[in-house]
């Protein structure tokens, strides 16, 4: 205690400056991400206000030109406008992947909370719940993908209040495939959540004479979706890089656009970098949002000695 | 044993399993009586208080509350849980509700009151029990004795017409006993009908109508504290009753 008050060591300053250096280019980096993911958006929305649709928003070769006058980046200059011609096609395949990520994951919530509560606490319903994340969890993900879109050829059953939505209908069937196979993993994080909601919260709610599905859900969900949090941002990173199989039935995301360059420029080794980069971008802010979700809605005492 | 009892437990036997822990038990009592189960650990009393509110299901036997049957497989036991409140002796206050949010759930859930009435009723009946300093605090926030002010406040709040308490200070420090007993003295005062489960034998001596002393599931005897506490007629009451006055 008494040391709360002593003043810090010029080693901990100089390790608290370190961190928020380290906290600022973080910043930095997410802010210069995002902003050029937004405006790209922008101005394509727009029909190309900014620049014409499919130029990148800063010239290529004034970037090249720029870097090459200076001494340490000189060797690189060529290289990173190369990677500028192509941001506008890189912009376009993250915006898709962030789009089918998000949405797959909110409608897997949907759909993973219920499976999560009748594993818990339901009893035929327990068994529908556990064959249906057995064999979502049990079977290969891009297998599943191959059955939707091959397979089941779902692709044209797309109806037609959401065929425009994306410029391709197999964006959907991506969504679907992940939203179901991502249901089952959401499922098992929540489940284990519930499962150590203390059974002392159940007795109460019924002793006030709340029916066991209201217990559920103004007693045991509330506080069991907060114990899922961390564990659940496990499956949204998983996703967010998972959701690069979508390549493979067309879906013309991140990894898809990537992969089309490189076959066409063999400039594998740099693109896929450029890619990497993009995927740890959206992996960061995916964390750090959740860990922002996190303490937004702590409740003192409330799980505060069972991080997993 | 006349017929206008307020609640009337007859020949309740409960079994786990193949374990029976209750046997044959019966006792019964007037609106507005206090009457306190004391026993072993182990021997049934909680399993007793439950089987009036219906958390654990008694296998043969009757209860009879305020003239309806409680066992009885049509019984709406939402409904009855509505009008018998329970307090724990682990407290079991709902984790992520303020004190407030506790005791305002069940109005707003199961009574159906609006949110301001619901919050209006919960702020009346925390003040009822010395929290109103204490309102948005959340259980892990209150110390033991608030926390269990907090859970007979949510009890109350339901307007109960039957209260039974499980251990309500088993659980505090001995510091924090006290504040517990003031809520409850009051409850008696004010006229509450009260089945007490406790080893707090001055509180029993001072409140019950009735002692019931139970072991091994069996009702072994009962009556006024006066008789149980000066001259119990098994020698089992007086054995227990030593062990208990020898720990405090
Ligand atoms: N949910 C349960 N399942 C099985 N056995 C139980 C359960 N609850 C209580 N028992 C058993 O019933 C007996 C009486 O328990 P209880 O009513 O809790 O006693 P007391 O409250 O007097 O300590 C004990 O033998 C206990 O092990
Ligand atoms: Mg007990």
């Amino acid at each position: 205690m008494a040391s709360a008050t002593r003043p810090a060591t010029v080693r901990e300053r100089v390790a608290e400056s370190d961190r928020s250096v380290g906290r600022l280019l973080l910043v930095a980096a997410g802010a210069l991400f995002w902003g050029w993911l937004a405006v790209s958006w922008v101005n394509r929305w727009l029909g190309g206000v900014l620049v014409p649709v499919g130029q990148p928003l800063v010239p290529p070769a004034a970037v090249e030109a720029t870097l090459a006058g200076i001494p340490v980046l000189a060797a690189y200059a060529a290289d990173a406008g190369f990677v500028v011609e192509m941001t506008p096609d890189l912009a376009r395949g993250t915006w898709l992947t962030v789009v089918i990520t998000g949405v797959s994951l909110a409608l897997g919530f949907v759909i993973a909370v219920p499976l999560a509560v009748t594993r818990v606490y339901g009893r035929f319903s327990a068994w529908v719940s556990l064959a249906y994340t057995e064999l979502l969890r049990g079977t290969p993900l891009l297998a599943q993908l191959f059955v939707l879109y091959y397979g089941l050829n779902l692709a044209s059953y797309v109806p037609d209040a959401v065929s425009g939505v994306f410029a391709r209908e197999v964006v959907w069937v991506a969504i679907l495939g992940f939203t179901l196979n991502g249901a089952a993993y959401q499922a098992e994080y929540i489940r284990g959540a519930l499962e150590s909601v203390e059974e002392g919260q159940i007795t109460a709610g019924r002793a006030i004479g709340l029916s066991k599905l209201e217990t559920i859900y103004h007693v045991v969900l509330p506080q069991g979706l907060r114990y899922a949090i961390p564990s659940w941002t496990n499956e949204f990173v998983y996703l967010i890089k998972y959701s690069s199989l979508a390549g493979f039935i067309t879906v013309p995301e991140l990894y898809y656009r990537a992969d089309q360059i490189a076959a066409e420029t063999f400039r594998y080794t740099l693109i896929f970098l450029v890619t990497g980069v993009m995927y740890l971008a959206l992996v960061l802010t995916a964390s750090k949002l959740m860990v922002r979700v996190e303490e937004r809605v702590a409740i003192p005492g409330l799980g505060a000695e069972r991080e997993e | 044993m006349s017929d206008d009892d307020f609640l009337r437990v007859t020949d309740v036997s409960k079994w786990y399993g193949e374990e029976q822990v209750l046997h044959d038990v019966s006792f019964e009592m007037d609106r507005g009586d206090v009457t306190v189960l004391i026993g072993p650990s182990g021997s049934g009393k909680s399993t007793m208080l439950r089987c009036v509110n219906r958390l654990a299901e008694a296998q043969e036997g009757s209860i009879l509350l305020d003239g309806e049957e409680v066992l009885s497989p049509d019984l709406d036991v939402d409904e009855l849980r509505r009008e018998v409140g329970m307090v724990f002796q682990g407290f079991n206050l709902f984790a992520h509700l303020t004190a407030v949010g506790n005791v305002a759930l069940g109005p707003r859930r199961v009574l159906g009151l609006s949110e301001t009435e619901a919050r209006e009723r919960a702020e009346d009946q925390l003040e009822r029990v010395g929290l109103a300093d204490q309102l948005d605090s959340y259980p892990a926030e209150l110390s033991g004795g608030q926390q269990q002010r907090v859970g007979i406040a949510r009890a109350l709040a339901m307007e109960p017409k039957l209260m039974l308490f499980d251990e309500p200070t088993s659980a505090l420090d001995p510091e924090l006993i006290g504040e517990v007993l003031e809520v409850m003295h009051g409850l008696v005062d004010e006229g509450m009908t009260m089945l007490v489960v406790t080893h707090e034998m001055s509180f029993a001596r001072a409140v019950a109508d009735e002692i019931v002393f139970l072991d091994d599931g069996r009702v072994v005897e009962r009556g006024p504290p006066e008789q149980l506490f000066e001259r119990p007629e098994e020698e089992r009451t007086g054995r227990f009753l030593e062990r208990i006055a020898s720990h405090d």
